[in-house]
């Protein structure tokens, strides 16, 4: 018989035996089974340990559960855990603990939207999000301390007033506020909507929605910002028109241009040189630019001139935007240029003003006109840099490389209209020229689509292949 | 206590500590032991053997000694009688031995059993 059996033997009985006698258990097994050879007497060994088996077992498991476990040897400064109580909870208690827990888990999510209110209202849902994308890539971009100033260029926007409201909670409504918030609502549409007709067919909606007495029921100033951004949507059909409670002070921003950046900026700019992270020649004579952000003409023209004059020789030119998260679009424009032998419209939803959108091609001393050109995209990629790459792959100017980007184009004004609600409306709708939906929401689809990371290798062989043709 | 898990005395725990009277003893050469005293008919496993041995050792019917230096690695538990165990033993076999003279009376026994 050979050891591993009466290893295994041994592992039948309970662990204060094993413990105890374990090794002599093994011994005496090895003893008998080196002493009793030959085939009966093997025979009457596996016997013996059956019948062993089935008298000591049940009596050692009994005796184990009766008698506490003696407390080992603590080892000192080491620290253990012993239970008192040696018998494990009756079949009873733990049903109850199972029904108690399972009841508990359950009432979670019905407790949580009763008292809680976490459902966000109907606008602000993850698509409606996207809308205003802008927000949400410049409260990235502060946080990182890149771009200060274009968070303060941006209005404030809806997932910053979004998350104030779950945390605010939510004054009650009577029918003279809501009178109120709807003869406020009104007037601010009147006047900040870019289609009058609109915003009077819009008012005659709302006034007769009241009337009806259809707004009786909402007793809360976030369902109701919720209800009259779904009849201002109906009665418009313009879904960048938005109802918005927050209990922080929004300042009404005065429309354009853009504030000029302060101070802080233009230090923070040079420090980061501009957020030209890398201007270089690959081998190849492939020009590489890791640009990341779009930083305002006035305080970097010089940083970007300097780096498109030291890549302006170069056969290939790669714009990395992996890690932009956006910017100015007169920076666009800037770099835009020096790739166009003729002025070209630049599609930009992101500027607050209508002036116009042409490149200023073509540059002086620019060798870059007529070569080819990557630009890298990562989920990341957002705003101006979307700006960027969307109006390039339009116009067929470049090979866009990696992941679709992340979709954030329009800015948007938030008009408080009292008792801690706001209209939101977007202020521009500047021409685009493709028939093409922009890249709102729905970002950017690379004509090569590579993750991030294998973006810039996949771009080097693909300018490298053009070049040997 | 005793009384609780050793009464009666089961044959294993009666046997093991008839072995020790004589002299102090390892498992294994109990168990020969108690093979030899029984006639063959009582071959301990490990399990029965110190299963009974530890409710012997608990009951301070026999405490466990340092054997003789036989060997540098394997080092074998030996056990002793305790008083009380020789005590357990005596009273043990006075029972049988009553039990002996019963049988003896009423003839159960033939032949020239003592």
């Amino acid at each position: 018989m050979s050891k591993d059996l009466f290893a295994l033997l041994l592992r039948l009985y309970p662990s204060s035996f094993r413990e105890e006698y374990g090794d002599e258990y093994l011994r005496l097994l090895r003893d008998r089974a080196r002493d009793e050879t030959g085939i009966w007497r093997s025979v009457r060994l596996g016997f013996d340990l059956v019948v062993d088996l089935i008298i000591s077992l049940p009596r050692e498991y009994r005796l184990a559960k009766a008698v506490p476990k003696r407390s080992t040897a603590v080892p000192s400064g080491v620290p253990m855990f012993f239970s008192i109580d040696d018998a494990s909870p009756g079949r009873g208690s733990l049903l109850f603990g199972a029904v108690v827990s399972l009841i508990t888990l359950m009432s979670f999510p019905t407790l949580a939207n009763h008292f809680g209110n976490l459902e966000p209202p109907h606008g602000w849902s993850e698509v409606q999000a996207g809308r205003y994308e802008e927000g949400g890539s410049d409260r990235r971009a502060s946080s990182s301390g890149l771009q200060q100033a274009t968070a303060t260029a941006k209005p404030a926007t809806a997932p910053e007033a979004d998350n104030t409201k779950t945390q605010a909670g939510d004054p009650a409504l009577d029918s003279a506020t809501r009178h109120r918030i709807v003869t406020n609502l009104i007037a601010s549409l009147k006047q900040h909507y870019d289609d009058p007709a609109v915003a009077e067919r819009a008012a005659a909606k709302l006034l007769s929605h009241e009337q009806k007495g259809d707004y009786n029921g909402v007793a809360s100033a976030a369902d109701f910002a919720q209800r009259l951004t779904s009849d201002l949507w109906q009665a418009t059909d313009d879904n960048d028109l938005e109802m918005v409670f927050t209990r922080r002070t929004i300042p009404d921003r005065p429309r354009n241009p853009i504030p000029p950046p302060p101070p802080a900026y233009a230090a923070e700019m040079q420090r980061l040189n501009c957020t030209f992270e890398k201007v270089e020649l690959l081998p190849h004579n492939i020009g590489y630019v890791k640009l990341n952000s779009f930083p305002h003409p006035s305080v970097c023209q010089k940083a970007a001139t300097e780096a498109l004059a030291k890549v302006n020789n170069a056969d290939t030119l790669i714009f990395d935007l992996r890690d932009n998260r956006g910017g100015f679009p007169d920076m666009v424009k800037l770099i835009a240029s020096y790739l166009f032998d003729h002025p070209e419209y630049l599609y930009s939803p992101i500027d607050n003003t209508t002036k116009d959108s042409w490149t200023n091609s073509p540059v002086v001393g620019s060798n870059l006109m007529h070569k080819p050109v990557f630009v890298l995209t990562s989920s990341h990629t957002i705003s101006a840099a979307e700006e960027f790459t969307f109006n390039l792959k339009m116009l067929k100017r470049a090979t866009i490389i990696g992941e679709t980007t992340a979709g954030g184009a329009h800015a948007a004004s938030l008009h408080p209209i009292g008792d801690n609600l706001y209209l939101g409306t977007v202020d521009v709708r500047p021409i685009n020229p493709y028939s093409k939906h922009d890249w709102n929401q729905i970002g950017i689809d690379p004509d090569v689509k590579v993750s991030a990371a294998e973006a810039l290798n996949k771009a080097v062989e693909l300018a490298e292949r053009n070049k040997n043709k | 206590m005793a009384k609780q898990k050793l009464s009666p005395l089961p044959a294993a725990a009666f046997q093991i500590l008839l072995a020790l009277v004589g002299e102090d003893l390892h498992g294994y050469a109990i168990m020969r032991a108690v093979a030899e005293q029984t006639g063959g008919r009582m071959r301990l496993g490990p399990g029965t053997l110190y299963g009974s041995v530890r409710v012997l050792l608990e009951e301070k019917l026999i405490e466990e000694v340092e054997g003789p230096k036989e060997s540098k690695t394997e080092r074998r538990r030996y056990y002793r009688l305790s008083p009380a165990g020789r005590k357990l033993v005596r009273a043990e076999a006075e029972r049988l031995a009553d039990l002996l003279r019963v049988a003896r009376t009423k003839k159960v026994l033939r032949g020239d059993y003592v």
